[in-house]
Parts: structure tokens; C-alpha cells; sequence
């Protein structure tokens, strides 16, 4: 026993050293970021596309839009998928830099844990654009719905439905509290249901990210405060759950949800649905590279920049008029058909 | 010892190889095909690297599972475990710098693991239930104590542990390499690898033998924390972050699938530490050759699973092979 | 003591049920209402079904983790065949298929011996990517909205059918662990495989059968979930195993094997219903919830713990108990 403590001392004391000579002599590189001086041809440009999960539409249509974008300025195109796993994400952004990709956008998953990674893939010269959710890190610039807004949309359809502030009672169905910037969309919502006077009684985090999670959520909700006239889901899929149990209950509960995935296109014109908020991934990726060309081709400069993607609130009345702007921009249905 | 010659049959034979090389042999097949298929991409050494490197995540905590599951438990609670110890180590780096930190990390996780072998030694509760209620407990006071916030990493002595180089290879990999061995000592060369051996073999028979069953149990339940402390300090290092919902999320399966992987077996009293780091490599391995080659998410997810089932049945396979009872 | 336990063997996790709903009621006037009550149960019978067949898998020795990924695998199974088939044909086509993935899980983990673990969590990760291969990644919505009746409508106006699919599995499931030679069996090649094999029980057919009976379960449930949202979902129930896993094991159900308790997986299901719709109405935060969960766990095995030692002893000593 003591003679592998003393040599596990040991190897403890020389492991130190070499951290101690290492960071002396290694730079890992701090606050400075290389900035990408010389621009580069189409044609030589590689964008690498770190992406959170293919297993959700809204992700899935901001592929399109980074891979049409693609198509259409001649870069060629390689995609990560980080499964869900933040461990993974930054595997991933590693993997990139070494391929040496020109460029790469980034959905993290994670967005408080890219510091690290984003730096190396500076360092290397390799500019990072976010393509919404969030960032850390010295990226370049993220594109990003206006997610506060959007919350306030909701807010604004469900008060001009009930004028009595007194007399109304609201819901939000909340995400969990890690997943920071889909909070803003909660945060949005209470903001401009205070600035109202509205009361929200029940602030209830939906446990399933899923249908059914909507679904039991609401039943919840209903059970805290059966007076409940109105709410929001900041998930659309859950929220589809949710307007479908209050269709089974036969009440008249107005629900809004947020993304615009199919399923919540075709729960509006079916009338369960009542609203929901319309983000435009397609767009925001498509975006991204567009960003990327200018600092690669046309040796602009971007660093830490916000550019804010707009949402539309999507109401049985332009319900048709806002799927015909998505087929004409995207080429998609937005019914998923 | 004398020259008695020992006869295989060709099974046996097979068998025999199959297990001294059988994972070897699926990681450089792995390699391999990939190499072929995706040339430059794939094999550079870079990317060799930086795979080795990301597989310190679930290498190194792999080790405690390795030295847990050999005695005949398990522990479910190590993604907690994980977190937990993590934003205690972030928040502390924060007011107190990088190495307080990091100590703090592995201290932290050292405690949690040995109140887990208490509570399945003294308090008589099975590993399993033990564990998978402080599943729950772990993340919960994480989140508790953060209020949910990510706790980030800044400091420079901790990110360089997880992001630093050292004569060319990432510092990760001499972490790794140094866990190993001193796992390895301890298994080999101190009294206490027996010990784990003979209890996981069958307890009663050990415990007659005059080993204190319970002193081994506290003490591999303490080393699946300190184990996964390191883990965290890495982890947390190439993140820059700890964040208490999502940090060692699906941990426990990742690990416990590569100490299977590895050959050794759930009942106990019997492993291997070489498989464990080879069962990490492979899956990372696997993993980042199916991601590169662009392979359809969904399909890769098939893909992994019916691998692990292929991989796991070569290994029944080999004791088939060599007629033993598994 | 002996007395004690004894008694809490049989009603260990109802006191626990009563306590929490005495404590409820007293702070949330909301939990008083009947339809709350029966929101509690329903909410509770998604796990609790599922968890019949998993006590059954723990009973003989094993566990199954492939359950989330059952119930994800019918529900696009349904969505994508209900245009063709119909209600009724492409819920037996979905049932049928789970039953089949149990039935492979049987198979591997009895003749070609690989660990329940493994088998089990490789099936899942397979299953939610066949899952999502078949609806190409998207959510399936179900047009016919008279579907909704099989998991969303009320007998006799007020008792929400969840609660009576419930009931019904929960009879078929105890009487065939505790009133069949079959159940007999199960538990016997949980608690010593080798002694039940020598008896001259087939092992294989027993364990593939419950493996059977857990993926129907979960597929039952699966179809539930369909009904009310109408949607066919590929990733389904993230994260149930866990919760579906813990209804088991705070039933009750010794992980050594060989003993399975029905009617405790069934008050823990409720129970864990009661920890996060309760709390949730009391604004309690998802954190303490889970603290709750674990600390319920914790306390509940304890009791057992001890219950084992001194039940043992005493029996050993000739003690009648």
C-alpha cells in the first residue's frame, strides 16, 4: 500500500510540473482572435455545418436553408450532427477545425459551453457563425429570432381576444430552465402580459418535451386554475398536446405555441389550435452562410454581432397567406405535405 | 513451473484469440474502413488525436464503473455525479481560481461516490436502487445550488487541462494515460485489485477469507467518484461551462456501455481494464467515422445500436469458443 | 419490529400514498376535486402500465430499457397506417410489431446471452432510429380526429379511460404472475435461474415471453399517447425509462428477482403521479421534485433493507412471521 502511494505521489508531482512548464510555454490562446484577413474564392470555401439534432423539423429546415445556401454560392458542404450532447458538440466543432473547413455554422445544443471550441476554430482562422439558439465565446455573429418579441406576439393575441384584463386568467407552458434563449419566449410572454395587466396564473415547466407533454401540462394547468382562458406553450409541438386536451375536455381554451412546425399549421386550420409564432429557420440558415460569404469572399468584418430574425404570428385568418410566403421562400410547405 | 503442454482445440484456439484480440481487432477494423472509405478526412493525425482525446470523457470515468461492476455493482447515479461536482468545482474556481477548482471537482465527486458506498454498505440498500435514487438527488441539488445557471470556466490552468497541448498531443490523453495506469497498478499489483476480483467472484467466500467486504466496497464506490471528479474537470475544460441540467446527460449508459463492451462481466469477478479503453476508443471511433461520412443521423443511430449487439455477441462468441460457462 | 414490517410489507407504499394525499389536500384546495383526483391516476397509468410489464421483466431476472422506444415505434407505426388500415388495423399492426421487437429482445438475451443491459439499450437507440427512418424525421399528424376517443374519452362520462385500460391490464397482468404456472415460473427463474432450469423449466420461452409482454405494455400506452395528441411522435416519452424504471423498483419489485409486487408498482405509479401533478399545483420547482423522488426511493428501500434483515433473522432464529 505504500509503495503505490509513494508512486502515485509521484507521478501526481511530475503531472503538475509539466502543467506548470505547459501553460508557461503554450499559449492557448486568450481574448485575441485571429481575424481572417484574406478573402477566398467560392470555390475553395468548405462550410461546416455543426448541427443540434436532425430529429426535429424547425433544425431540419435550417439544414435546408445552409445547404441551399450553399448550393447556391458554389461552397461545398459538410454537416455534424451533435445528437442532442454538448460533450459531442464540442467533439464536433474539433473535428471541423482539424478537416479545415473555411467557415462553420453552429446550432449548439449548448450554447454557454462552445467558449473553448469557437476560440480553437479562431485561432485556426475559421470564422463561426450562429445560426439561432444562443452563443458563447467569440463568434463572429449569431442570427437569432427575436424570441422576447415573439413571447410579447402571443401575449398581444391572447389579450386582444379577452379585453377584460380583470376578468382573464392566462398559462404558460415553460421550458426547462437550461435552455436559455427559448426562455426569452416565456420571459417575452409575462413582460407584455404585466405591461397588460393580465394575470398568468399558472407557470407550469413542461416535463415532456413532447405531444403528450402539452397535453398532460394542460391538464395540469386546467386542474390549478380551471377559470383558465388562454396559454402559451413556448414548444409548438407541445402545445399541439395541449389544444388537443382541451378539445377533449369540449372547452373553449385558446392556445398559442411557438416554431411553426407542421403539425402546428395543420392543428390550426383543423381550429384546435388558436395561434402560434412563426420562426423561419430556412431562413435564419440560409442566412448564416450568407454571412459566412461575406467575411470569407468579400472580407468583411463580423465580430460578436446580433442579427435579429424576424417571427410572424400565424392566426387562422393568414393562416393560408403566411404558407404560401413559406412555399414561395423556402420551397417547403409549410404543412409538411 | 513444468512444461505441461496445454492442447487447444481449434475452437479453443479461436476463442483464445478472439479474446486476447478481439477488440483490438474491431478498433483497428473500424479504423480502418473508415480510413479507406473517407481517406484524408478521417485518417490524419489531427483527427486521430482528437479522437482519443474526446474519448477521456467516458474512458477515464469508465474506469471506477470498470472496478464497480467487477465487485458485482453498479452505480446509475454518475451523470449526476457528474454535474454536481462540476458546478460545485466551476463556482469555487470562480471566487477561488482554476486549481482550488479543480480539487474542489474531484473531492466533491470522491465524497458523493463514498456517501453512495455507505449508503449500499451500511444502510444495506442494493447498489442499483441506492444509485439511481441519488440519480435524482445529485441533479436536483445541482440545479438547487446553481439556480439553474451555467457556471462557466475561464480560468486558465483549468481550460488548459482540457484544451492544451503537450508535445503535440492533447493534455486530455496524459490524463488519461495516467489514470489508466495507476488503475492498472492498483489492479495488478496491489493487494486491493484481489480483493475486488474475489469479492465481485462471490462475497461470502471472500469475506470467510478474512477480506473486509465492506472496506472494499466503500472504497470502489469512492473511486467511481474520484474517477468521474477527473472526468469533470476535463469535461467542464473543454465545455468552458458547467451546466447543471445537461452536463453528464445519458453519462451512466455511455460509461456502463463501454465497461460491458469491454468484456467485463455485469455479475462480477471478472473484467478487463484494457477492454474498458478500448470499448471507449471504438465507440468514439465509430461514432465520428459515420459522422464524417455523412451517414443519415437516423441511420447511424441503428447503426450504433446493432454494433454494440454484433460487438457483445463476438465476445459470447469467444467464450463459446473456448467452452466456458459464462 | 418484526410486526411493523410485516404489516408495511403489505401496505408499505399505500401509507405512503395516504400520507402525501392527507398533506395535499390539507395545503392545496385544488387536489380536493374529484377531477383532480382522477387527472392524478390518469397521469399516473401511462408509467404504471408500463410498469406491470417491467415489474414482470424485473421479476425474472432482468430489466427492459427499450420501453420509450416501443411506445415511439407504434405511435409512427399507427400514424403513418391509419390512412390504409384503419383504426383497428394499424393498432394490431403496431401492437404486433412491439411484440415482435420483445420477442427479438427475448431471443438475445436468452440464446445468444447477451446482457439485459446491453440488449435492451441497444434496442432502444435502434428503435427510435428505425422510428425516425420511417416518418423521414417528421411528426405524423393523425387526421382522423375521431381517434382521440380511444385514449381521450370518459366512461360513464367522468372516468377518463386511461384509468380503465389502468385497471384491466392491472387485473390481466396479477392474476397471470400470481394465479398461473407461468407467473410461478417467472418468478422462480428470476430468484435461481440454475435451480430453475435443472427443475426442468424452459428458460428461454419464459423470459422471451415476459420480454413479450413488456413490449406490450409499452405499446399499449404508445397507442394511448396517439389517441389524445393525434400525432404519431418517432421520439416519444424522452426520458420515461427512468420514470417507468423507479415506478418499479418503489412498488416493490426486488431487483434480485424472483419477487414481484403488482399492486405496489401500481400505488407507485399513482404516488409518483401525486409528487409531480401535486407538487407542480403547489408551485413547488421541478428540482425539489426530483429531491422528492430521491429521497422517496431512498426511504422506501430502506424500510425494505430493514424489513429483509429482520424478517430474515427472524426467521432464521424460528421467530414465526
Amino acid at each position: 500500500m505504500k509503495k503505490y502511494l509513494r508512486i502515485s505521489v509521484f507521478a501526481v508531482l511530475i503531472l503538475a510540473l509539466v502543467v506548470t512548464f505547459a501553460i508557461a510555454g503554450c499559449k492557448t490562446g486568450t481574448e485575441s482572435v485571429k481575424a481572417t484577413a484574406k478573402t477566398m474564392k467560392a470555390a475553395d470555401v468548405t462550410i461546416g455545418f455543426s448541427v443540434w439534432t436532425m430529429e426535429f423539423t424547425f433544425f431540419q429546415n435550417v439544414e435546408k436553408g445552409v445547404k441551399d445556401a450553399c448550393a447556391a454560392l458554389g461552397f461545398k458542404y459538410t454537416m455534424l450532427d451533435q445528437k442532442s450532447d454538448a460533450t459531442q458538440m464540442v467533439q464536433d466543432m474539433n473535428t471541423l477545425v482539424n478537416q479545415k473547413v473555411s467557415g462553420i455554422v453552429s446550432t449548439p445544443v449548448d450554447p454557454g459551453a462552445m467558449g473553448p471550441a469557437v476560440q480553437k476554430a479562431r485561432d485556426a482562422g475559421i470564422p463561426v457563425v450562429c445560426a439561432d439558439i444562443g452563443k458563447s465565446g467569440p463568434v463572429n455573429a449569431l442570427i437569432v429570432s427575436d424570441n422576447f418579441k415573439g413571447g410579447g406576439l402571443a401575449a398581444e393575441f391572447l389579450a386582444n381576444l379577452f379585453p377584460d384584463p380583470a376578468a382573464t386568467i392566462f398559462g404558460l407552458g415553460n421550458c426547462k430552465p437550461q435552455w436559455t434563449y427559448a426562455r426569452q419566449r416565456g420571459e417575452g410572454f409575462k413582460a407584455k402580459a404585466d405591461e397588460l395587466t393580465y394575470n398568468i396564473q399558472s407557470d407550469i415547466i413542461v416535463q415532456n418535451p413532447s405531444a403528450e407533454g402539452g397535453y398532460d401540462t394542460m391538464q395540469q394547468m386546467m386542474s390549478a386554475a380551471p377559470d383558465i382562458k388562454g396559454a402559451f406553450f413556448v414548444s409548438g409541438r407541445e402545445a399541439v398536446g395541449a389544444a388537443n386536451y382541451v378539445k377533449s375536455q369540449n372547452k373553449d381554451i385558446k392556445i398559442v405555441g411557438y416554431n411553426g412546425d407542421p403539425e402546428e399549421f395543420i392543428a390550426i386550420r383543423d381550429g384546435i389550435l388558436s395561434a402560434t409564432i412563426l420562426q423561419q429557420p430556412y431562413v435564419i440558415g440560409y442566412k448564416a452562410v450568407e454571412t459566412l460569404k461575406e467575411i470569407l469572399v468579400d472580407g468583411k468584418s463580423y465580430e460578436n454581432v446580433e442579427i435579429p430574425a424576424e417571427v410572424k404570428l400565424v392566426t387562422p385568418e393568414n393562416l393560408d397567406q403566411i404558407a404560401k410566403e413559406v412555399m414561395d421562400s423556402t420551397g417547403n410547405s409549410a404543412f409538411g405535405e | 513451473m513444468d512444461d505441461i503442454k496445454i492442447v487447444l482445440t481449434p475452437k479453443q484456439k479461436a476463442g483464445s484469440w478472439l479474446g486476447s484480440f478481439g477488440l483490438i481487432a474491431i478498433l483497428l477494423i473500424i479504423f480502418g474502413f473508415f480510413s479507406l472509405t473517407l481517406r484524408g478526412t478521417y485518417f490524419n493525425w489531427g483527427n486521430i488525436k482528437n479522437m482519443v482525446s474526446f474519448s477521456s470523457y467516458v474512458g477515464i470515468g469508465a474506469i471506477g464503473m470498470t472496478f464497480c461492476i467487477m465487485t458485482g455493482n453498479f452505480d446509475i447515479s454518475i451523470g449526476s455525479m457528474l454535474a454536481l461536482a462540476g458546478v460545485l468545482g466551476a463556482s469555487a474556481a470562480l471566487k477561488l481560481g482554476g486549481i482550488v477548482g479543480v480539487i474542489v471537482t474531484i473531492v466533491v465527486a470522491a465524497l458523493l461516490g463514498l456517501l453512495n458506498g455507505l449508503f449500499v454498505t451500511k444502510l444495506k440498500i442494493p447498489a442499483f436502487i441506492t444509485t439511481l435514487g441519488m440519480l435524482f438527488i445529485f441533479r436536483a441539488l445541482a440545479y438547487i445550488y446553481t439556480n439553474n445557471n451555467p457556471q462557466y470556466i475561464t480560468d486558465r490552468f483549468w481550460i488548459f487541462l482540457g484544451n492544451g497541448s503537450f508535445l503535440g498531443l492533447p493534455f486530455p490523453i496524459f490524463i488519461m494515460g495516467l489514470c489508466y495506469l495507476i488503475a492498472f497498478f492498483m489492479l495488478r499489483k496491489a493487494p486491493f485489485g484481489r480483493y475486488i476480483l474475489a469479492v465481485g467472484t462471490n462475497s461470502r467466500a471472500a469475506s470467510l477469507s478474512g477480506i473486509n467486504v465492506e472496506n472494499v466496497k466503500i472504497l470502489v464506490f469512492t473511486l467511481i467518484g474520484v474517477f468521474v471528479g477527473v472526468s469533470a474537470v476535463l469535461n467542464g475544460s473543454m465545455l468552458g461551462a458547467a451546466n447543471p441540467g445537461m452536463m453528464g446527460d445519458g453519462y451512466e449508459f455511455q460509461v456502463i456501455t463501454a465497461v460491458v463492451l469491454g468484456g467485463t462481466a455485469l455479475a462480477g469477478g471478472s473484467g478487463s481494464l484494457g477492454g474498458t479503453l478500448l470499448a471507449a476508443l471504438i465507440v468514439v471511433f465509430l461514432k465520428t467515422g459515420m459522422s464524417n461520412a455523412q451517414v443519415n443521423s437516423y441511420w447511424q443511430q441503428v447503426a450504433t445500436g446493432v454494433v454494440l449487439i454484433v460487438a457483445v455477441s463476438l465476445n459470447k462468441l469467444k467464450f463459446w469458443l473456448l467452452g466456458q460457462a459464462q | 419490529m418484526v410486526k411493523f414490517l410485516k404489516l408495511y410489507e403489505k401496505i408499505g407504499i399505500f401509507i405512503l400514498i395516504v400520507a402525501a394525499s392527507i398533506f395535499l389536500a390539507i395545503v392545496s384546495p385544488n387536489f380536493r376535486n374529484m377531477d383532480t383526483i382522477l387527472s392524478i391516476i390518469m397521469q399516473g397509468s401511462y408509467g404504471a402500465i408500463i410498469a406491470f410489464g417491467m415489474t414482470f421483466a424485473i421479476t425474472s431476472g432482468g430489466f427492459d430499457l427499450s420501453v420509450e422506444a416501443v411506445m415511439g415505434l407504434t405511435s409512427v407505426i399507427i400514424a403513418m397506417l391509419i390512412p390504409s388500415l384503419g383504426f383497428a388495423g394499424s393498432i394490431i399492426i403496431a401492437v404486433l410489431a412491439s411484440c415482435f421487437v420483445g420477442f427479438l429482445n427475448g431471443i438475445l438475451i436468452t440464446k445468444v446471452g447477451i446482457s439485459p443491459l446491453i440488449t435492451t439499450l441497444s434496442m432502444q437507440v435502434i428503435l427510435r432510429g428505425a422510428s425516425l427512418i420511417i416518418t423521414n424525421g417528421r411528426q405524423v399528424v393523425i387526421s382522423q380526429k375521431s381517434f382521440m376517443s380511444i385514449g381521450a374519452s370518459k366512461a360513464f362520462g367522468f372516468l377518463p379511460m386511461p384509468i380503465i385500460y389502468m385497471a384491466v391490464l392491472f387485473a390481466i397482468f396479477y392474476i397471470i404472475l400470481n394465479q398461473t404456472t407461468f407467473g410461478r415460473h417467472v418468478a422462480a427463474s428470476g430468484s435461481n435461474e440454475q435451480a430453475a432450469k435443472m427443475s426442468g423449466l424452459n428458460i428461454s420461452l419464459i423470459k422471451t415471453v415476459v420480454y413479450i409482454l413488456v413490449a406490450f405494455s409499452a405499446s399499449i400506452v404508445g397507442v394511448i399517447r396517439t389517441s389524445q395528441t393525434l400525432i404519431g411522435i418517432p421520439t416519444m416519452a424522452p426520458g420515461f425509462t427512468l420514470n417507468v424504471l423507479t415506478i418499479a423498483i418503489l412498488g416493490g419489485t426486488s431487483l434480485a428477482g424472483g419477487r414481484g409486487n403488482l399492486i405496489g408498482t401500481l400505488f407507485a405509479g399513482i404516488f409518483i403521479s401525486m409528487i409531480y401533478y401535486g407538487l407542480n399545483l403547489l408551485n413547488v420547482q421541478i428540482f425539489y421534485q426530483m429531491l422528492a423522488v430521491g429521497i422517496t426511493l431512498l426511504f422506501a428501500l430502506f424500510i425494505d433493507g430493514l424489513r429483509m434483515k429482520y424478517l430474515e433473522t427472524a426467521k432464521i432464529k424460528g421467530i414465526r412471521v
